[in-house]
C-alpha cells in the first residue's frame, strides 16, 4: 500500500470511488421511500459516500478562563466574563477547539471529495458521528450522492443531513438544501465570588455567571452558523440539533471553572422560484406554498416532535 | 404527484445553487422548525424569522419539609415558578427584538446539573414567526399584552388551529411543588397486607394538582384566553426524592379569529408505512 499524504483521497477510497464510476451498479443508503421521494423530485441516487478522519487529541490548550490568580475571585471584585476558544488569545481550550472544529471539517470535505469524484450534484442524509478510538477521535460523516436531471451543475454539490423524504419536500415547495453546516465552541467562565455565592446559597436565586455561561455559548455559536449560511449566500438555516454540555473543572487549588462545549448543526437551504422567461436573474422568485389538506391515517400514525435540544 | 418534467424542478434547483454568490443574501433567517413544520408555518401564512431562546441557570433554594404533613413547598414553587419566568421572557425579548408576532414549537425544558447542588438549567427555545398579513379580522397577531404570542404547539397543530379560526395568545402554565405526607406508623401497619386505598395519598395529589391547574387557568384569565388547547399535565420529582413532586400544567391560550370553526372534512388515507 502506498503511504498517503492526508491529501486528497485516502488510495483505497480513490479506488472505490473509480469503481463505483465504472460499474453501473447504484449504492446508496436510503430507504425505499426515501428514494422514491427522491425520485419524484428528480435527483437519482449515485452511490453511498463517506468521509472520514481519525485525530489525535493530546494537547487541549492551557485549561483556565485566562485570569490570572487571584483576579476576579476578591470579594466585590469585577466579573470575569464567559470566554469562547476564539475571542482571546488567552482562552483556554483553544487547541481542543479547533481540533473539533477541524474534525467536522475534514470528515465533510472528504465527503464532498468523493462525490464530486462520482460526479454528483449533492448528498442526502448525511449521518456525522464522532466516536472515540482510544485517545483518539474519529469523525465519520455518511450519506448518499444523488445526481439532478439537470443541465445545470451547481459550483460545489450541496450537502444536507435531511433525509431523502424531507429533502423532496422542501424542493417541491421551492426550497433547496445547499450545504450542511456545523459549528462548535468550547467556553470557559471562571467560578467568581458571585457565583460561588449564588451557587451555594440556601433561598431561590438564578446563577447569573453560569446563565451567562450557557447564553454566551449558544449565542456564539448561532452566530457562527449564521455567518457561515450568509458567506454561501443562502436564505436560511433549518437547526436539526442544538448540543451544550456543561462540565466543572479544578484549574489548581480551590479554583474551579465551568466550561461549556456547545454545537449546532442543520442545514443552509436557499429559495429559488422557476425560471422566468425574461432575463436569466429575474427577481425575487414567487413562492410555491405546499397545499395541505387533512387527512385521518386509518393506522396508527401520530407525528411526534422529538428531537434534542 | 405532479408530474415534473425532467428539465423542470431540478434544474431550478440547481440553477439556484449554480448562482449562489457568497454575502449576497439579504434577509437571513434560523429556525428551529422541522421540515414538516417550516412548510406548514409557511402555509398557514408565517414567515419564519430566527430561532430564539433564552435560559436561567437557577439555583433553587432549600425548604424544610414536614414528615407527616401534605402541603405545598411554596418556596420550591416560587423557584419553578421564577426561572421558567426568567427564560420565557428572555426568548420574548429576542424575538421582540426581531420584531416577531410570536414564537411557535417553543419547547420548554428543565435540566438538572451535575455540578453544585441543586442547580438547573431552564431553557425555553422556539422559531420566532412573523405574519405575511395582519389576522382578517383586524388588530395584531401579538396578544393583549403587545407581546410576541406564544405557542408550544407543534407546526402541525398550529397550522390546523389556525385552519379552523383560532390563534394562540400564549402559553400559560401553573405549577406547585407538593410535599406528601408519610404514613404515620400505625397507619402503615393497620394497611399491612391489604390493599386499600391511602386516602391522605389521594387528596395530596388531587389538592396539587387542582393548584397547578387553577394557576394555569388564571394566566389564561388575564391574556383574556377564549380557552387553553394541548394542555399537558406532568408530574416530576426531579431530585427531590420520592415525597416531592413537582405538579406542572401547561398549555397554549388561543382566542377565536372568526365565527366558524368549521375546516375542510379530513379524508381517509391508508399509510403505507407504519
Amino acid at each position: 500500500v502506498p503511504d498517503w499524504d492526508g491529501r486528497g483521497l485516502p488510495p483505497v477510497a480513490a479506488a472505490r470511488v473509480a469503481r463505483a464510476q465504472a460499474s453501473g451498479v447504484r449504492t446508496s443508503l436510503l430507504s425505499a421511500p426515501a428514494a422514491a421521494s427522491l425520485q419524484s423530485v428528480g435527483l437519482d441516487p449515485v452511490g453511498e459516500v463517506m468521509g472520514c478522519i481519525v485525530e489525535q487529541i493530546g494537547w487541549q490548550g492551557s485549561l483556565g478562563c485566562g485570569a490570572t490568580f487571584g483576579f476576579g475571585s476578591g470579594f466585590g471584585s469585577p466579573p470575569v466574563p464567559a470566554i469562547g476558544s476564539r475571542e482571546s488569545r488567552w482562552a483556554g481550550m483553544r487547541p481542543y477547539a479547533d481540533a473539533i472544529r477541524r474534525g467536522y471539517a475534514t470528515a465533510l470535505a472528504r465527503l464532498q471529495l468523493e462525490v464530486q469524484a462520482l460526479g454528483a450534484d449533492g448528498v442526502v442524509g448525511i449521518t456525522l458521528s464522532v466516536s472515540r478510538l482510544g485517545g483518539a477521535r474519529e469523525f465519520v460523516a455518511l450519506g448518499t450522492a444523488v445526481r439532478a436531471r439537470s443541465t445545470v451543475r451547481p459550483a460545489r454539490p450541496f450537502t444536507t443531513d435531511l433525509p431523502g423524504s424531507e429533502v423532496a419536500k422542501l424542493m417541491q415547495a421551492g426550497w433547496v438544501p445547499a450545504a450542511m453546516l456545523v459549528a462548535f465552541d468550547v467556553v470557559i467562565k471562571h467560578d467568581d465570588w458571585a457565583t460561588t455565592g449564588q451557587a451555594g446559597s440556601w433561598s431561590n436565586t438564578e446563577v447569573s455567571g453560569y446563565t451567562e455561561l450557557t447564553q454566551h455559548a449558544r449565542a456564539l455559536v448561532r452566530a457562527d452558523v449564521e455567518q457561515q449560511a450568509a458567506r454561501l449566500g443562502a436564505d436560511g438555516f433549518v437547526s436539526s440539533a442544538i448540543t451544550l454540555n456543561v462540565s466543572e473543572v479544578e484549574v489548581g487549588e480551590g479554583h474551579r471553572d465551568h466550561l461549556a462545549e456547545v454545537s449546532v448543526t442543520g442545514t443552509a437551504v436557499a429559495h429559488f422560484g422557476a425560471a422566468s422567461p425574461v432575463g436569466r436573474h429575474a427577481k425575487r422568485p414567487t413562492e410555491r406554498k405546499t397545499q395541505s389538506f387533512t387527512v385521518l391515517p386509518l393506522a396508527g400514525v401520530t407525528p411526534r416532535r422529538g428531537r434534542d435540544l | 404527484v405532479t408530474e415534473l418534467s425532467d428539465l423542470g424542478l431540478p434544474q431550478d434547483a440547481m440553477r439556484r445553487l449554480a448562482e449562489m454568490r457568497p454575502g449576497q443574501s439579504t434577509s437571513l433567517f434560523t429556525s428551529d422548525l422541522s421540515v414538516n413544520e417550516f412548510l406548514l408555518v409557511r402555509e398557514a401564512g408565517f414567515r419564519p424569522l430566527g430561532l430564539v431562546l433564552g435560559s436561567s441557570i437557577y439555583h433553587v433554594g432549600f425548604q424544610a419539609r414536614s414528615w407527616s404533613k401534605n402541603q405545598e413547598l411554596d418556596r420550591l414553587s416560587a423557584a419553578m415558578y421564577h426561572a421558567r419566568e426568567l427564560a420565557m421572557t428572555r426568548m420574548e425579548a429576542e424575538a421582540d427584538a426581531l420584531g416577531a408576532d410570536g414564537i411557535v414549537a417553543v419547547r420548554l425544558e428543565i435540566e438538572f446539573k451535575d455540578f453544585g447542588n441543586d442547580i438547573a438549567e431552564f431553557i425555553a427555545i422556539g422559531t420566532a414567526v412573523k405574519g405575511d398579513e395582519p389576522p382578517a379580522s383586524g388588530g395584531s397577531w401579538r396578544n393583549n399584552k403587545r407581546q410576541p404570542f406564544t405557542s408550544d404547539l407543534s407546526g402541525q397543530d398550529f397550522w390546523t388551529l389556525i385552519q379552523a379560526g383560532y390563534a394562540p395568545l400564549g402559553m400559560v402554565m401553573g405549577t406547585c411543588v407538593y410535599h406528601i405526607a408519610h404514613q404515620r406508623f400505625w397507619q402503615s401497619m393497620n394497611n399491612l397486607g391489604q390493599n386499600v386505598e391511602i386516602p391522605q395519598f389521594t387528596e395530596a395529589l388531587y389538592d396539587a394538582r387542582e393548584l397547578a391547574m387553577s394557576r394555569m387557568q388564571s394566566e389564561a384569565e388575564q391574556l383574556a384566553a377564549e380557552g387553553i388547547v394541548g394542555v399537558q399535565l406532568r408530574s416530576q420529582s426531579h431530585r427531590w426524592g420520592g415525597h416531592t413532586t413537582e405538579f406542572f400544567a401547561i398549555g397554549t391560550a388561543v382566542r377565536s379569529l372568526r365565527d366558524d370553526h368549521v375546516i375542510a372534512k379530513p379524508q381517509l388515507v391508508l399509510p403505507l408505512t407504519d
